[in-house]
């Protein structure tokens, strides 16, 4: 039997169970509280929290997402900290962090994968409970023995058949991406701990849909095209940006989407067309920002912005959307993993 | 223009900030540097946090949200998330007071 601490927080009459080796962040948001959060990997800091009573162990005490002086002023970050004690804790929450989809950790076996680049590919998992997540979440992926847990998105839609697909590009070097590349074989078993994220597809939100991704950010953008198949509210065809190195980099996009019934306008962007031997590429070459005004026709603050993708184009894309455009931070959707 | 105190030199001690919310305007944050007073608004051009909650550091402040920078005097932003620079007001001491010119 697990022992369980109780976690209070401050300021309000809320507590919550954790079960030990459960951090403060995941067992909170599993009871459906709105703990602030981001990453879940210790990268952003937005769940950095004062511990007021207790103890905890600090499962990444080096961690990105806190300052120094934050650290020597005793903050800590709730996803890297499990209790060792009853805990009273004082951290930031929100209605916007609380999941309609609690998350959960479940085993799933690993049924197969499929190239979408050179160094991408489908990953499917099979667990024995219905899929439930939001399109454009993310879960932790636990291999056994292998690292910490990492996050991924997913790249389908939720299902009553328990599947869950990942976008996984490997990493050079990296130690649990060479593994599910290489050693992984069909009915494996790992841990699925999820979904988390709340850069997920507003379905209620009628504006046009702009899906603006890089690399492996392609899993959650995929997720939300095709959910927005299924909507009935949304003005103007979605818009997928794409931006990739080379031309071997850009994904077959109607082949993901087939039989999602979503028809969207794709428009890759290659950065580095003369690294690529051999192939000759007459679409864009540039970055992704510098075609987010040639895309789109209207004003950008009339659309939903979903990103995903490595931090520098997520920084250029959100400045140029919000420095130029004026279009507010509240329509501009993604999962800060830095 | 007219000069609206804001509150007390001696309320804000150098290094730190106060809140202030005067009527029909946002809530704004006096800051002291040195004994130097720059008034900006307070709450984060980024999220809804209140600048006077952050870290003051070399004449900027972080926001405690999401630690994004901005210049206490210019009020530019200086580091991602923020991109937009919070609204600066003509700052001035008079009889005591640190008020701004509205």
């Amino acid at each position: 039997m697990t022992a369980q601490f109780q976690i209070s927080l401050a300021g309000s009459e809320a507590t919550y169970a954790c079960d030990e080796g459960d951090t403060l962040l995941r067992a909170g948001l599993r009871q459906g509280l709105g703990l602030a959060y981001e990453c879940n990997v210790g990268a952003c800091g937005s769940c950095k929290f004062d511990l007021l009573e207790g103890e905890v162990d600090d499962l990444f005490p080096d961690a990105p997402g806190l300052r120094p002086k934050e650290r020597e002023r005793g903050k800590r970050l709730a996803c890297q900290c499990v209790p060792t004690s009853n805990c009273t804790i004082k951290i930031r929450s929100g209605a916007e962090y609380a999941s309609a989809i609690r998350p959960r950790r479940f085993a799933a076996r690993f049924t197969g994968c499929v190239s979408v680049t050179p160094d991408m590919s489908i990953f499917s998992f099979s667990a024995d409970t219905p899929a439930e997540f939001l399109a454009g979440q993310y879960a932790m992926l636990e291999i056994p023995g292998v690292g910490q847990p990492r996050a991924y998105s997913m790249s389908n839609l939720g299902n009553r058949d328990g599947n869950w697909e990942f976008i996984i590009r490997r990493v050079p070097g990296g130690r649990v991406t060479n593994y599910l590349f290489d050693t992984l074989r069909p009915g494996d078993e790992i841990t699925i701990d999820g979904p988390y994220g709340v850069a997920y597809l507003r379905r209620d939100i009628p504006r046009r849909i702009v899906g603006i991704a890089g690399g492996s950010g392609l899993a959650p953008v995929i997720s939300i095209m095709k959910d927005s198949a299924t909507l009935t509210t949304t003005q103007g065809t979605p818009v997928m940006l794409f931006g990739g190195r080379t031309s071997k980099d850009i994904p077959d996009v109607s082949k993901l989407l087939e039989g999602s019934g979503a028809r969207i306008e794709f428009h890759p962007i290659v950065s580095a067309p003369d690294a690529d031997a051999g192939a000759n590429w007459s679409g864009d070459t540039g970055f992704v920002h510098e075609f987010i005004e040639r895309k789109l026709s209207g004003p950008l603050s009339d659309c939903e912005f979903y990103l995903a993708g490595p931090p520098p184009m997520i920084e250029s894309v959100v400045r140029l959307l919000v420095a130029d455009h004026k279009v507010p931070a509240s329509q501009i959707h993604f999962d800060r993993f830095f | 223009m007219a000069f609206l105190p804001l509150c007390k030199t001696d309320e804000v001690e150098s290094g730190s900030s106060l809140r202030v919310e005067p009527d029909s305007l946002p809530p704004l944050a006096v800051f002291n540097l040195d004994g130097e007073f720059f008034v900006i608004h307070d709450t984060c051009t980024h999220g809804d946090a209140s600048l006077c909650d952050g870290e003051i550091e070399d004449g900027e402040v972080e926001c405690p949200w999401h630690n994004a920078k901005f210049c206490i005097k210019t009020g530019k932003a200086l580091t991602f998330p923020a991109v937009e620079a919070q609204k600066t007001y003509l700052t001035r001491v008079v009889d005591g007071h640190v008020g701004i010119e509205v």
